[in-house]
């Protein structure tokens, strides 16, 4: 099926898209003054925000360009069932009130800093660096994509060079966000939370309503054999088929499980700079916990529409048409002078994660990079300054990254794998077992950056590996993983025994911290369980 | 007596208790629950609106388990966390070392 790259667009429709842009430009211009305020403001919002604000950024920054394409391909691919895909996003459910606490408590600016709380040593510096040259690049390479989703759907509605949706949208989103930072950021993404969610209701209702409704989409279906796709439990088999049960439960596993560790998601590191925002601790788990649970509802009211698509369109062979199901919805059937309202929407999903992502990777940028290792003492002002030079290096790399991108999906899968597999569990050990070092994590990065590439791609293309469903390569990659960090850690000394309760006495880890608990207590620094109970009912 | 402790001291609140646990797994069931009931109030309303229903009992579960203890945690974590800071900043500054 062809696509036409031709939608006409009325007064209104340039009314809505111009308004919505000034707005978004002058909510920068507004919190100028906040976000040029100090190192704090311009990355944490100083770190005073009620929970509200980050969890709407949450929401907001993971709504992006491609997220409603992904969306679209595996529940027309997958009907219902297709929506676990996007469960991964769970992890929060259990990390709202297991890692998000601790890494709250340890007040880190980012993951990378927190690396060096939670280890000592020369291992610790050498993951810090590693981690914040990741981000940096990690944040290049996602504002790529996202901004050649972007690109693509300027190509369909517009007719464009995919590079100039890339480049138009993305510096426009860079006036506010180096203007005033995370407060331009935080208070953008609230307003754009609002129009996405307003937008992605509206077109989605509209889909299901052109569909015939929900009586008539279910008849449908029932015409073309096709009822299970309205059961969400739907597989292929327990192993065989392209969505067996096998990898249901392998995903509830990585998902929940997930979500005692840091880092077990690539959301992680996003997350992490709203968790540090938030005024308490209570205010971090909630905006967590309130954020994802809009991120999966959405995922919902897509789903619906989705089918409703599949409905109209059931026979589309090409994954690149049918991936482009709800913005068809919106394109070609809501009514003229809407039209540009549903592109202020997608202007707003686009805005408000190249916005965060742009911020996030400024900040390893200056603070792991910049300030930790070449000026610690830099003032307030040249950090502010060199955020916004990080800002701008970081939206030029996007640029570079996205015109290398083709296949938006291939890149997505991999990067997610890359990022789930190998180092999964350790990120959840690192959390919980005191034992496990900076030289036993620093290994299982390295180890997973080759075993993933070999698991992948190299060894099945050389034939020496058979291509495996990706539940098999995770499990595969984990045990691979096991086999070299394990050994490191134990082969390497434990980290410095006052390094471990100072972490310990400030963030109040779970797991097995046995001999650093004993040793916290036997310094004084916190009291035995029923000592403490007996002092505080004293008091 | 409630089954969700509803009185914490701050060195109680800073234990990791059950509290924790099934505020993770109403969370987790919330989650499920209403991403499924929600696309299905689109399709098969009866069924959609009961199981929507039944993600939020869930929420306010999780909210009852793991409030209070949440409220003890957080205050008597902001009275020390100037301190902390001030302490972040003399390690950023190398001076710790």
């Amino acid at each position: 099926m062809q696509i036409q790259p031709s939608v006409i667009f009325t007064f209104w429709d340039w009314l809505w898209l111009i308004l919505y842009i000034s707005v978004m430009i002058f909510s920068g211009i507004l919190f100028y003054r906040l976000g040029k305020r100090s190192e704090s403001d311009f990355f944490l919002a100083g770190r005073g925000l009620p929970w509200w604000l980050p969890a709407s950024s949450v929401y907001a920054t993971h709504t992006a360009t491609d997220t409603p394409m992904w969306m679209s391909g595996v529940v027309y691919q997958h009907g219902l069932a297709g929506m676990w895909y996007s469960f991964f996003a769970a992890w929060c459910a259990v990390s709202a009130f297991v890692s998000t606490r601790i890494f709250r408590r340890s007040l880190a600016y980012s993951q990378a800093e927190w690396q060096t709380l939670r280890f000592s040593g020369l291992g610790s510096e050498l993951l810090r660096g590693w981690m914040a040259g990741w981000q940096v690049f990690m944040n290049m390479m996602i504002l790529g994509w996202v901004g050649m989703a972007m690109g693509k759907v300027c190509h369909y509605a517009f007719g464009w060079d995919n590079w100039v949706g890339l480049v138009l949208f993305s510096s426009i989103c860079a006036i506010y966000v180096l203007a005033a930072g995370y407060w331009g950021v935080v208070i953008a993404d609230f307003q754009q939370g609002i129009v996405v969610f307003l937008g992605i209701f509206i077109v989605s209702v509209w889909g299901v309503y052109e569909a015939g409704g929900p009586a008539g989409i279910v008849g449908r279906l029932q015409e073309l054999g096709e009822t299970s796709r309205l059961n969400p439990f739907h597989f292929s088999g327990w192993f065989s088929g392209d969505f067996p049960a096998a990898w249901f439960i392998t995903m509830l596993f990585i998902a929940l499980l997930g979500g005692i560790g840091m880092g077990t998601s690539i959301d992680w590191y996003v997350e992490a700079q709203r968790i540090q925002s938030a005024k308490t601790v209570r205010d971090a788990s909630y905006s967590i916990w309130g954020g994802t649970a809009l991120v999966l509802t959405r995922n919902s009211l897509w789903a619906a529409a989705i089918l409703g698509f599949y409905v109209l369109y059931p026979d589309i062979p090409d994954v690149k048409d049918y991936e482009l199901a709800w913005f068809r919805i919106g394109f070609e059937m809501l009514p003229p002078g809407m039209v540009g309202f549903f592109f202020a929407a997608i202007v707003a999903i686009h805005l408000s994660t190249v916005a965060s992502i742009l911020n996030l990777g400024a900040l390893y940028a200056t603070r792991d990079l910049y300030q930790h290792y070449l000026n610690p003492h830099a003032s307030e002002r040249r950090l502010v300054w060199v955020g916004r030079f990080s800002t701008v290096l970081v939206l030029v790399g996007s640029f570079l990254y996205g015109s290398m991108m083709e296949n938006i999906t291939q890149w997505l899968i991999f990067a997610l794998w890359v990022m789930a597999a190998g180092i999964w569990l350790p990120n959840i050990l690192q959390v919980i077992w005191w034992r496990f070092n900076s030289w036993g994590y620093l290994s299982s990065w390295i180890a997973n950056l080759g075993l993933s590439w070999l698991v992948v791609w190299i060894l099945p293309a050389q034939g020496l590996l058979p291509d495996l469903p990706d539940y098999a390569q995770f499990w595969l990659l984990m045990g691979l993983g096991i086999l070299i960090y394990v050994p490191v850690t134990f082969l390497t000394k434990p980290d410095d025994m006052d390094h471990l309760v100072r972490y310990y006495v400030q963030s109040r880890p779970l797991g097995f911290w046995g001999p650093v608990r004993r040793e916290a207590e036997r310094q004084g620094l916190i009291k035995a369980v029923t000592e403490g109970v007996e002092a505080e009912l004293g008091r | 007596m409630s089954f969700f402790r509803r009185q914490w001291t701050a060195h109680e609140a800073d234990e990791w208790t059950k509290e924790d646990f099934w505020a993770c797994v109403f969370s987790s069931l919330s989650y499920i629950l209403m991403m499924i009931g929600l696309a299905l109030l689109f399709l098969l309303p009866v069924w959609g609106l009961i199981i929507f229903a039944a993600g939020l009992l869930c929420v306010w579960l999780m909210y009852r388990a793991i409030d209070p203890k949440l409220k003890t945690v957080s205050a008597d974590y902001e009275v020390k966390q100037k301190a902390y800071l001030k302490e972040l900043d003399r390690i950023m500054k190398w001076e710790d070392k």
